[in-house]
C-alpha cells in the first residue's frame, strides 16, 4: 500500500489549499442562498405579494392619499432620490419594480374629468409591472365611474366611497402542496456544492496525479515489482479517499449552516445524492489528472471543466432560466442529472418507491458518469504505460 | 531598435499560449457560459398569461357579466390569463399538477383557489377584487341616481388606462447585462498578466533573462516600453476579439455609443495592463506570487462589481459609495453600464477620469520602481 | 587595463559578500576567478556589470567608470550568466539574433554575427529547437551563444560549464580560447580547479569575499611549500620503514592510509629516485608508485586549510 500511504501524505500537504476552498465556498453560498430564500415565499396561508416601487408624489390632496393607502397593500415603497441615475439604477438592480410619478395638477384634471396619466417608469412586460398596473387601474377607474356619474362629487366624498368599495377582498382557498422553504434553501446548497465540489477534487488530485505521472517517477515506479495494476487501484483508492473527505467536509459545513432540516428525509437524499455526485466527481479528476500533463493546464482545464459545466447544467441559475437547448447539451454531463436529482428531491413530500424512483434513476447515471470516467482513465494508463 | 525589440516580443506573446490562454480564451468561455446560462433569465420576469381555470357550475354560466368580463380579459394578444372552463375536480386536478395556478368558483361571492401565494395568484386575486369592487361602485351609483345605468355600462366598457410608461431612456434595464461588462473588465485586468510579464523581464532580481537585458547597451525603460508597446497591442486585440464576440455572436447589448464603447475598452486594457505592472513592481516575489496577488485582487474587485452576483455591485454603490470608485473594475463595468444605460455622460466620464487616474498612479508607481538601475540583491 | 576593481565592498545584512576586493584585468588575459561556492564570484561579476548596488569601491572598465547607463562600455561586454537566460517562446536562432540585436543594428552585420556565434557554439542543426526541447549542453551552449554573438571586446562567463557533460565542457573551454585569440579579453569564474588550470592566463582566488591569492598558475603554486607529492601503492610497509623515509633529505611529511604511502617534499627538491631507491633497497612490494606537481587545490587547501570543492 506505499503508493496509496504516499497518496494521502501528498493530499495532507495540501490539506489548506482545500479549506480555502471550503471556506469561499460557504461564504458565497451562503450569501447566495440568503437572496434566494426572499423569493422563495411559501406558507399555508394565503398572503398578499407586494413588490418594491418607487413613489415620486409631487401632490397631496385626498384622491392621492387615498390611492397611496391603496397601493400600500400591494406594494411596498422604496424612498429613491428623484434623479434620473439614481431610479435608472434602482430599477436596473431591481431594488423597485416601477417607479410612479403623480404629475402636479394630476388630482383636478382627474376630477374635471380630463384625461391624465401617471407617469410610470418600469421594467417594460414584467410581471410584476402587470400587477402594479391593475392596481393603478382599479383605483383610478372605480374613482371614475364616480366622477362621471355623480356630478359634483367632493374628492372627501369619493375617497370615502371608494374605501368602502375597494375594502372587500376575493376570499381565497388554499389547498396544500407542501412545498417547504427550508428545502427549496437546502436543495439550492447543494445543488451550488457542485462547484467546489468538482473543483476541489480535480485541483487536488491532479496535483498528485502530476506528481506521480511525471515521467521519470513513473518509469522508476514501473521498475517496481508491484503491477501496474495494483498501483492504478491504489491511486483509484486514494482518490476516492481524498473524495470522501472532501465531501464529508463540505456536507457536514453545508448541515451545519442549515441544521433545522438535518432530520428531514429530504435532507437525507440530498446527502446521498451529493455522495454519489461525489463519485462522480473523482472519476472526473481521475481522468483528467491521467490526460492533463503541466501544473499551469491544469489550472486551465479545471476552470473551463467545472465551470462550463456548473453554467449549462443549472448548478449556479435554476435549471428552468437555461434554454433547452442548452440543456440537452447539459444531459451529457453528470451535473445536469446531479441537480436534476436534488430538485426532485426537495418536491418531494412522500417518500414511497413510486415517488423515489425518478430519483433513484438520476442516481444511476451519475453512478455510471462516474465508472464511465474510471475506465476510461485505466484504459489510457494502460495504454501509456510504456514509452515508445 | 523599436522594431527589433517590438517583433520579437510579439513573437514571444504569440507563442506563450497559457498567456493566451488566460488573456483571450478562457474570457470569451466565460462568455460563452454567461450566454448559456443566463438565456433565460430576464424572461423568468417577463408577463406571459397566467393559466387559470374557472369551475364550469350553474352560477357561473348564469353570471353573465362576470363571464363576459372573464373572457374579455382572456383573448387577444394582451391577454391576462389562458382560461379553461371545467368541472371542479378537473380543476383539482390540474392545480395539483401545476397546470394551473389558480381557479374561480363563481359563487356569490366569488372564490379563489390557490396552491401557493405567489405573485401569479395576487394578480388572479386582483382581478377578481376589481370586478367586485366595480361592482361595489355602480350599486353605489345606482342607489343615489338609477337613471345612470346606461352611462356606467358605458363607462364600465371604457377601461382607462390610468399609466403612461416615461422611459428616460431607449436602453432597457437588461438584467444581465452587468455580467458581460463585469467580464470584460475582468478580461482587461487579465492583461495584468501581460504587464507583469513585461516588468518582470527587465527586473534583474526576478528573471536571469532580464540580467541580460540590463547589461544590454539599451536603455533599461526604452526595453521596457518598445516590449510593452508589443504587449498593449496583443492585450487589445484581444480584447476587441472579445467585444466583437460578445457583440456580433452573443448579441449583448452595448448601446449606440459605440466609439465610446471602444474608448472604454482601450482605457480597461491600458487600466488592467498597468495594474500588473504595478502589482509587479511593487511585489518583490517569485512570479508565481505575483500571478496569485493579480488574480485574487482582480476577483476580490469582479466580486465587489457585481460578477458573482451582480446585486452586490448596487449594495456598494448605496451602502459603501467610495467603495465603488476605488474599486477599478467597478469603474469599467460601470461605464459600460452608464453608456448603455445612461442618455448621458456625466457618470461615464467620471468613471474615465477615475480610471485614468489609477492609471496614471499605476504607472508612475511602476516607473518610480523600475527606473532604479542597481539592486541591492539579486 | 580592461577592468579595474577597487576596494569593493558588498553586504548583505549581515554579511559581508565582498570584503574590499581589488583587482584588476589586463587586455588579452583569461582572468579566472575562482573560489568555493558562496565565495562572492557571482556577486562581484554582478557589481562589475552594475546590475548590483554594492556599499564601497570603484569599478572602471575600459579605462572608464562603470555606470547602468555607460551603454558605450556595455557595447563591448558580452555576458554569460550562471543561469540560463533565453526566452523559451523563442527559437534557438531568434534568441541568438534578439540578443545581438541588442547590440548590433545593422541587419546584415547581424545576420553574419548570428551565424558565426551558431557555429562557433557548434548549435547548425538546432536552430530551429525551442529552448525546451535542447539538452542541458546544448542549451549552455545557446546561452553562451546569446552572450557572445556580437563579438565583445570583454567576455564575461560566469559558471558557464556547469552542469556540463565532458564533452560539452570540452568544447566551451576550447571555444573560450578560441575567442580569446580572436582578441577578446576573459574573466572566466568557476569552481572547477582543473578547468581554470587549463585555460586561465592568471587567476583570483577568492574566499567569503576575500583575495586569497593572484597571480599565474606558477605564481600561485610558487607561493605553497609543497613541491612534490608522491604516492606509492603498497600494503607491506612498516612503521620503521615510514620513519626511515621521513628521515630522507628533503621529506617534510610522510603519510601512510589507506594502504597509500603519500611522501611530501618541500620546494625545488626532487625525491622521485630517492624515494625508488629505498624501496628497492627494502624490498617493498608496490603496485604503483606516481609522482604529481602542486594542483591549485593544493595551493587553495595550504592557503585556507580547507579543500576547495563544490
Amino acid at each position: 500500500m506505499q503508493v496509496f500511504k504516499l497518496c494521502i501524505k501528498v493530499i495532507n500537504k495540501n490539506k489548506y489549499l482545500l479549506l480555502v476552498y471550503v471556506v469561499i465556498f460557504l461564504v458565497i453560498s451562503f450569501t447566495l442562498s440568503l437572496t434566494a430564500v426572499r423569493e422563495m415565499e411559501t406558507s399555508t396561508s394565503f398572503k398578499p405579494a407586494k413588490t418594491e416601487i418607487a413613489l415620486i408624489n409631487e401632490e397631496n390632496t385626498p384622491l392621492i392619499n387615498g390611492f397611496r393607502a391603496e397601493l400600500a397593500k400591494v406594494a411596498t415603497f422604496v424612498d429613491i432620490p428623484d434623479e434620473t441615475e439614481a431610479l435608472q439604477d434602482a430599477l436596473y438592480f431591481r431594488q423597485v419594480s416601477c417607479i410612479i410619478r403623480i404629475p402636479q395638477g394630476f388630482t383636478e384634471k382627474f376630477m374635471n374629468g380630463e384625461n391624465v396619466q401617471l407617469g410610470k417608469i418600469s421594467i417594460p412586460n414584467s410581471i410584476r409591472n402587470v400587477y402594479i398596473d391593475l392596481c393603478i387601474d382599479k383605483y383610478f377607474n372605480t374613482a371614475r365611474l364616480y366622477v362621471q356619474n355623480m356630478n359634483g362629487i367632493t374628492q372627501q366624498e369619493l375617497v370615502q366611497y371608494l374605501k368602502k368599495d375597494l375594502y372587500d377582498t376575493t376570499s381565497v382557498e388554499m389547498i396544500a402542496k407542501g412545498e417547504k422553504t427550508s428545502v427549496t434553501n437546502l436543495n439550492y446548497f447543494f445543488n451550488l456544492f457542485a462547484y467546489p465540489m468538482l473543483s476541489i477534487i480535480i485541483l487536488g488530485m491532479s496535483t498528485l496525479m502530476l506528481i506521480f505521472n511525471d515521467k521519470d517517477l513513473k518509469m522508476r515506479n514501473s521498475c517496481s515489482p508491484i503491477s501496474s495494476t495494483n498501483i492504478s487501484m491504489q491511486f483509484v483508492l486514494g482518490n476516492l479517499t481524498f473524495t470522501f473527505v472532501s465531501w464529508l467536509i463540505m456536507v457536514l459545513s453545508c448541515l451545519l449552516l442549515n441544521f433545522k432540516s438535518i432530520f428531514d428525509f429530504n435532507t437525507v437524499f440530498l446527502v446521498i445524492s451529493s455522495f454519489v455526485f461525489a463519485f462522480c466527481c473523482s472519476g472526473i479528476s481521475f481522468l483528467i489528472g491521467n490526460l492533463v500533463k503541466s501544473k499551469d493546464a491544469i489550472t486551465a482545464v479545471n476552470n473551463v471543466v467545472t465551470l462550463g459545466m456548473c453554467f449549462i447544467s443549472g448548478v449556479f441559475v435554476p435549471q428552468e432560466a437555461i434554454g433547452s437547448s442548452v440543456l440537452k447539451i447539459a444531459s451529457f454531463m453528470p451535473t445536469y442529472w446531479y441537480v436534476k436529482a436534488n430538485n426532485t428531491i426537495a418536491k418531494l413530500t412522500r417518500f414511497t418507491l413510486d415517488t423515489v424512483k425518478p430519483v433513484l434513476y438520476d442516481f444511476l447515471i451519475i453512478i455510471a458518469f462516474g465508472l464511465a470516467f474510471f475506465s476510461v482513465s485505466l484504459a489510457i494508463r494502460k495504454k501509456y504505460r510504456s514509452y515508445t | 531598435m523599436f522594431i527589433h525589440i517590438f517583433t520579437y516580443r510579439l513573437k514571444c506573446l504569440l507563442r506563450d499560449y497559457e498567456g493566451i490562454f488566460w488573456t483571450m480564451l478562457f474570457p470569451l468561455i466565460l462568455a460563452t457560459l454567461f450566454n448559456m446560462g443566463f438565456s433565460n433569465l430576464n424572461s423568468a420576469e417577463m408577463f406571459n398569461p397566467i393559466n387559470i381555470a374557472v369551475v364550469n357550475n350553474e352560477s357561473y354560466r348564469q353570471n353573465q357579466s362576470f363571464k363576459q368580463t372573464l373572457e374579455k380579459v382572456s383573448t387577444g394578444d394582451d391577454r391576462l390569463f389562458n382560461l379553461s372552463v371545467v368541472s371542479r375536480e378537473e380543476a383539482d386536478e390540474m392545480l395539483k399538477d401545476n397546470h394551473i395556478d389558480g381557479y374561480i368558483i363563481a359563487e356569490q361571492p366569488i372564490k379563489l383557489v390557490v396552491s401557493r401565494s405567489g405573485i401569479k395568484q395576487n394578480i388572479i386575486k386582483s382581478f377578481i377584487d376589481n370586478y367586485m369592487h366595480t361592482f361595489s361602485a355602480i350599486s353605489n351609483i345606482l342607489e343615489k341616481d338609477p337613471g345612470k345605468l346606461q352611462s356606467l355600462i358605458n363607462d364600465i366598457e371604457s377601461k382607462v388606462k390610468y399609466s403612461k410608461e416615461v422611459s428616460v431612456t431607449n436602453a432597457e434595464p437588461d438584467n444581465v447585462l452587468i455580467y458581460f461588462y463585469t467580464l470584460i473588465a475582468m478580461a482587461c485586468f487579465y492583461g495584468g498578466f501581460l504587464g507583469m510579464g513585461e516588468v518582470s523581464d527587465v527586473q534583474a532580481n526576478i528573471k536571469p533573462v532580464a540580467a541580460r537585458i540590463n547589461t544590454a547597451p539599451v536603455h533599461k525603460l526604452k526595453t521596457f516600453f518598445y516590449s510593452s508597446a508589443a504587449s498593449i497591442i496583443i492585450h487589445l486585440t484581444e480584447m476587441l476579439i472579445l467585444l466583437a464576440y460578445l457583440v456580433f455572436a452573443l448579441k449583448i447589448d452595448f448601446g449606440t455609443k459605440t466609439s465610446y464603447v471602444l474608448l472604454t475598452t482601450f482605457i480597461g486594457s491600458i487600466a488592467g495592463f498597468s495594474f500588473g505592472a504595478f502589482i509587479s513592481a511593487i511585489v518583490k516575489k517569485y512570479e508565481g506570487f505575483k500571478v496569485a496577488v493579480i488574480v485574487s485582487v482582480t476577483m476580490l474587485c469582479c466580486f465587489l462589481a457585481g460578477m458573482m452576483y451582480q446585486d452586490m455591485k448596487y449594495i456598494v454603490a448605496t451602502k459603501v459609495p467610495i467603495l465603488s470608485y476605488l474599486n477599478p473594475v467597478n469603474l469599467l463595468t460601470d461605464a459600460f453600464y452608464a453608456l448603455y444605460y445612461y442618455d448621458t455622460l456625466t457618470r461615464f466620464f467620471t468613471n474615465i477620469v477615475i480610471l485614468t487616474g489609477f492609471i496614471i498612479v499605476f504607472c508612475s508607481g511602476t516607473y518610480l520602481i523600475i527606473r532604479r538601475q542597481k539592486y541591492a540583491s539579486l | 587595463m580592461v577592468v579595474k576593481v577597487k576596494d569593493l565592498v558588498k553586504r548583505y545584512r549581515d554579511i559581508l559578500a565582498l570584503d574590499h576586493l581589488s583587482f584588476s584585468i589586463n587586455e588579452g588575459e583569461v582572468f579566472g576567478l575562482l573560489g568555493p561556492n558562496g565565495s562572492g564570484k557571482t556577486t562581484a561579476i554582478n557589481c562589475i556589470l552594475s546590475l548590483l548596488k554594492y556599499d564601497r569601491g570603484e569599478i572602471w572598465i575600459f579605462g572608464q567608470p562603470m555606470r547602468p547607463d555607460a551603454y558605450d562600455i556595455k557595447r563591448n561586454i558580452g555576458i554569460v550568466m550562471q543561469n540560463i537566460a533565453v526566452y523559451n517562446e523563442l527559437t534557438a536562432y531568434q534568441n541568438i539574433d534578439y540578443f545581438c540585436g541588442l547590440y548590433v543594428k545593422d541587419k546584415n552585420q547581424r545576420k553574419k554575427l548570428v551565424n558565426e556565434a551558431i557555429e562557433f557554439v557548434g548549435l547548425g542543426e538546432f536552430t530551429k529547437f525551442y529552448p525546451r526541447k535542447l539538452s542541458g549542453g546544448l542549451l549552455r551552449r545557446l546561452n553562451i551563444a546569446c552572450g557572445i554573438a556580437h563579438k565583445p571586446k570583454l567576455i564575461i562567463l560566469d559558471e558557464p560549464t556547469v552542469a556540463v557533460d565532458p564533452q560539452s565542457r570540452n568544447k566551451i573551454l576550447e571555444g573560450i580560447l578560441e575567442l580569446n585569440k580572436q582578441g577578446a579579453t576573459i574573466i572566466y569564474t568557476s569552481h572547477y580547479m582543473d578547468e581554470v588550470e587549463q585555460i586561465c592566463s592568471r587567476i583570483l582566488i577568492i574566499d567569503k569575499g576575500r583575495e586569497i591569492a593572484t597571480g599565474t598558475k606558477d605564481e600561485l603554486k610558487a607561493m605553497i611549500s609543497l613541491g612534490e607529492k608522491i604516492t606509492v601503492e603498497s600494503y607491506s610497509i612498516t612503521e620503521k620503514q615510514i620513519s626511515a623515509i621521513k628521515k630522507l633529505p628533503g621529506i617534510t611529511s610522510v603519510d601512510y592510509k589507506n594502504n597509500a604511502l603519500i611522501i611530501k617534499s618541500g620546494k625545488g627538491t626532487n625525491n622521485l629516485e630517492t624515494v625508488l631507491d629505498f624501496i628497492r633497497k627494502e624490498n617493498i612490494h608496490f603496485g604503483r608508485i606516481y609522482s604529481e606537481m602542486p594542483t591549485l587545490n593544493d595551493v587553495f587547501l595550504e592557503i585556507t586549510g580547507k579543500e576547495l570543492r563544490d
